[in-house]
């Protein structure tokens, strides 16, 4: 097996009795687009400040290409760093700012300043090159920090945050030159994030961490199709949770008794669930379909119309059950022109038993 | 004014919005007042005597008011005076660079590289000198650098003393920073302390090792604090009588020492203020010039 770029072993942080970083391990590629999500406090700032080497693991190792990395000192590091507030330094041109790097490895003034003149073009900074950088926007001074980390010709690049400092507008033109930066770059992008759907809309694989632990690792379709665990489910959002008490029908598929009443899904492939045992069963909401009566086959639950929420092309229905059971479909705004739906409606909402899994126990 | 008038019938609540503004302003006016009546009345009034007075003639050791320019030509013509200036401003601007620079490791050790908790307890140390009056702390200095003092009697058998510091420029200078030393500690220790931590962290990110680190971030961001620190120390070398006469022995005369003869000798109120004035407005250029220093935005950026 080749060795992968970037190995966290058992890595951890303690402040105190407080663990940041429990035990962290995976790996990652060349030319990788890894996200590390998670809710504020998780650790996956901890984590890629690690990697750069701004703050020391309390055990476990860190390696590059197989080499242990924990003793190399930041500035010893090939590992730049895209700050949240970007941190450039204000007493510097936007022109100085990029050739910073370019500066501390002591590499002759021409050459520094052709390729910060190149890398500025590149992030359409150039025309800014001699201003202040307090006299840029927020999306100009994301620019710079890019340039400055870029020009370094790094073979990864950690970005903290690097969205949420900026206009809604802003956040999805980046978010769309970020993935074309690493298209044309082929280095490896760390990105740290919050917001799953920048993690899905930009990475290859997204590492979900919860208080210091990883919850799953796997590319953005696995993830939202097979939820590994229950914070999971409802971190990436558009999850339907049911639990209740299952069955083992006489096919081995599973009935669940639950606050929506009698649903059915296939055994998990690992088995596990048990007649009587309480069970977990996700439904993605973009799998249930709103019809005006029943068919009779797949899952079907009646419920009425609680609220409609429109979100850009979809539409997000909420609904409750007879016996109070709440369940919500997403479906497509075109859709809903077609077949307008009035709060209180009653409404059939149904679903295919495949579209459903179960979380493991 | 284009704000329309309220009319009555929208009931009384913007009247009482503005007069409540009018009262906090009344309020503010009144606690605010002292600070500023004090300045008036032992600053900026003293100071409009001290310049009228420069103008002023001394017959048979009696003032007497006038308008003359006697005093501001003979003092700016004489030697003494152009010497002892020279000679101050040398003294204070070397003692403002000596502490600026002894300084620095040690308020870069108290902003960085020592716990909340220490730092708390250090700088409550370098506030503790000035809780014994600065006169009696020079005379303790003076008896450490006396021929018998601690300092000759720890060198002298090891063959490297004596050591002259009493009554020469040197001890001028050692005063000085027996005076300033502690503040500039202080002040740059604050500067330091404020410049952004994330900056460093991103210098190390782009490869600048902590040395380097010092002169390409932490030296320009903490700029203003560093200068501030620096002409604090010399406006206070600069305007010293102390230091100069108990451990320079006064010679040669600094500025204040030249005032004070001045006065002792001949009652010479309206040349001692021509010398006074001429250093308020040269600590007044040199303020100017270091707050430019510290604000100016760099011409030359590229």
């Amino acid at each position: 097996m080749a060795t992968p770029m970037i190995e966290l072993d058992r890595v951890a942080k303690h402040y105190g009795n407080h663990a940041a970083v429990a035990e962290v391990s995976f790996t990652i590629d060349k030319g990788e687009f890894i996200a590390l999500m998670g809710p504020s406090g998780c650790g996956k700032t901890t984590t890629l400040r690690m990697i750069a080497g701004l703050d020391q693991p309390t055990s476990g190792e860190i390696r590059l290409w197989g080499r242990r990395l924990n003793e190399d000192a930041p500035w010893e590091r090939d590992a730049p760093l895209v700050w949240q507030s970007y941190a450039l330094f204000p007493f510097l041109s936007v022109r100085k700012n990029v050739e910073f790097g370019l500066k501390q490895r002591r590499l002759p003034a021409p050459e520094r300043r052709k390729k910060a003149e190149e890398w500025m073009e590149r992030l359409g900074i150039a025309g800014f090159a001699e201003r202040g950088v307090d006299q840029l926007s927020g999306g100009q001074r994301q620019r710079v920090a890019l340039a400055r980390a870029l020009a370094l010709e790094p073979e990864m690049l950690l970005l903290d945050e690097p969205l949420s400092a900026l206009d809604p507008h802003l956040r999805v033109r980046m978010q769309s030159e970020l993935v074309r930066l690493h298209r044309e770059l082929g280095i490896t992008f760390i990105c740290v994030t919050h917001s799953h759907s920048e993690a899905f809309a930009m990475a290859d694989r997204v590492v979900i961490m919860n208080e210091g632990r990883i919850q799953q690792i796997g590319a953005p379709r696995e993830i939202h199709r097979r939820a590994a665990n229950r914070f999971v489910a409802e971190f990436v959002g558009g999850n339907n949770i049911f639990t209740g008490t299952a069955r083992v029908e006489d096919d081995g598929s599973i009935a669940l008794a639950g606050p929506v009443g009698t649903v059915h899904a296939p055994s998990p492939l690992e088995g596990g669930i048990v007649t009587g045992a309480a069970a977990t069963l996700v439904v993605p909401a973009d799998r249930i379909e709103l019809a005006a009566a029943g068919t009779g086959c797949g899952n079907e639950v009646a419920a009425r119309v609680v609220t409609v929420e429109f979100v850009g092309s979809t539409v997000t229905v909420f609904l409750e059950t007879e016996g109070g059971g709440e369940l919500h479909a997403q479906r497509s705004l075109h859709e809903m022109e077609n077949t307008p739906l009035a709060v209180g409606q009653p409404v059939v909402a149904r679903w295919s038993p495949q579209q459903g899994f179960f979380l493991p126990a | 004014m284009s704000e329309p008038l309220p009319a009555p019938a929208t009931g009384p609540t913007p009247l009482k919005a503005t007069s409540r503004r009018a009262t906090g302003a009344r309020f503010a006016v009144f606690w605010g007042a002292p600070p500023v009546l004090w300045q008036a009345a032992f600053f900026l009034v003293p100071l409009g005597f001290l310049v009228a007075m420069t103008f002023w003639s001394v017959k048979s050791f009696r003032l007497t008011p006038d308008a003359t320019l006697a005093n501001w030509t003979f003092i700016l013509n004489a030697g003494f005076f152009r010497n002892a200036y020279v000679y101050t401003f040398w003294l204070s601007a070397l003692t403002a660079l000596i502490a600026s620079v002894a300084a620095f490791p040690a308020a870069y050790t108290l902003a960085y590289k020592v716990s909340p908790a220490t730092r708390r307890f250090m700088i409550f140390m370098l506030v503790v000198p000035f809780f014994t009056s600065y006169p009696v702390r020079i005379y303790s200095t003076q008896i450490f650098f006396s021929p018998q003092g601690i300092i000759n009697t720890v060198l002298v058998p090891l063959g490297l003393g004596p050591l002259q510091v009493l009554n020469t420029p040197t001890g001028t200078v050692v005063g000085y920073l027996v005076l300033t030393l502690p503040l500039v500690v202080l002040l740059q220790t604050f500067a330091l302390a404020n410049v952004p931590r994330i900056l460093i962290e991103a210098a190390h990110n782009l490869g600048c090792g902590r040395l380097r680190t010092i002169g390409t971030v932490i030296i320009p961001s903490a700029r203003i604090g560093l200068i501030v620190a620096g002409t604090f120390a010399f406006v206070l070398a600069f305007g010293d009588y102390v230091a100069p006469t108990y451990l320079g022995g006064s010679r040669p005369p600094t500025l204040s020492i030249l005032i004070a003869d001045q006065v002792k000798s001949g009652n010479n109120w309206p040349r001692a203020s021509v010398v006074a004035v001429m250093m308020i407005m040269t600590l007044m250029v040199v303020m100017l010039v270091m707050i430019g220093l510290a604000y100016g935005r760099r011409k030359e950026r590229a």
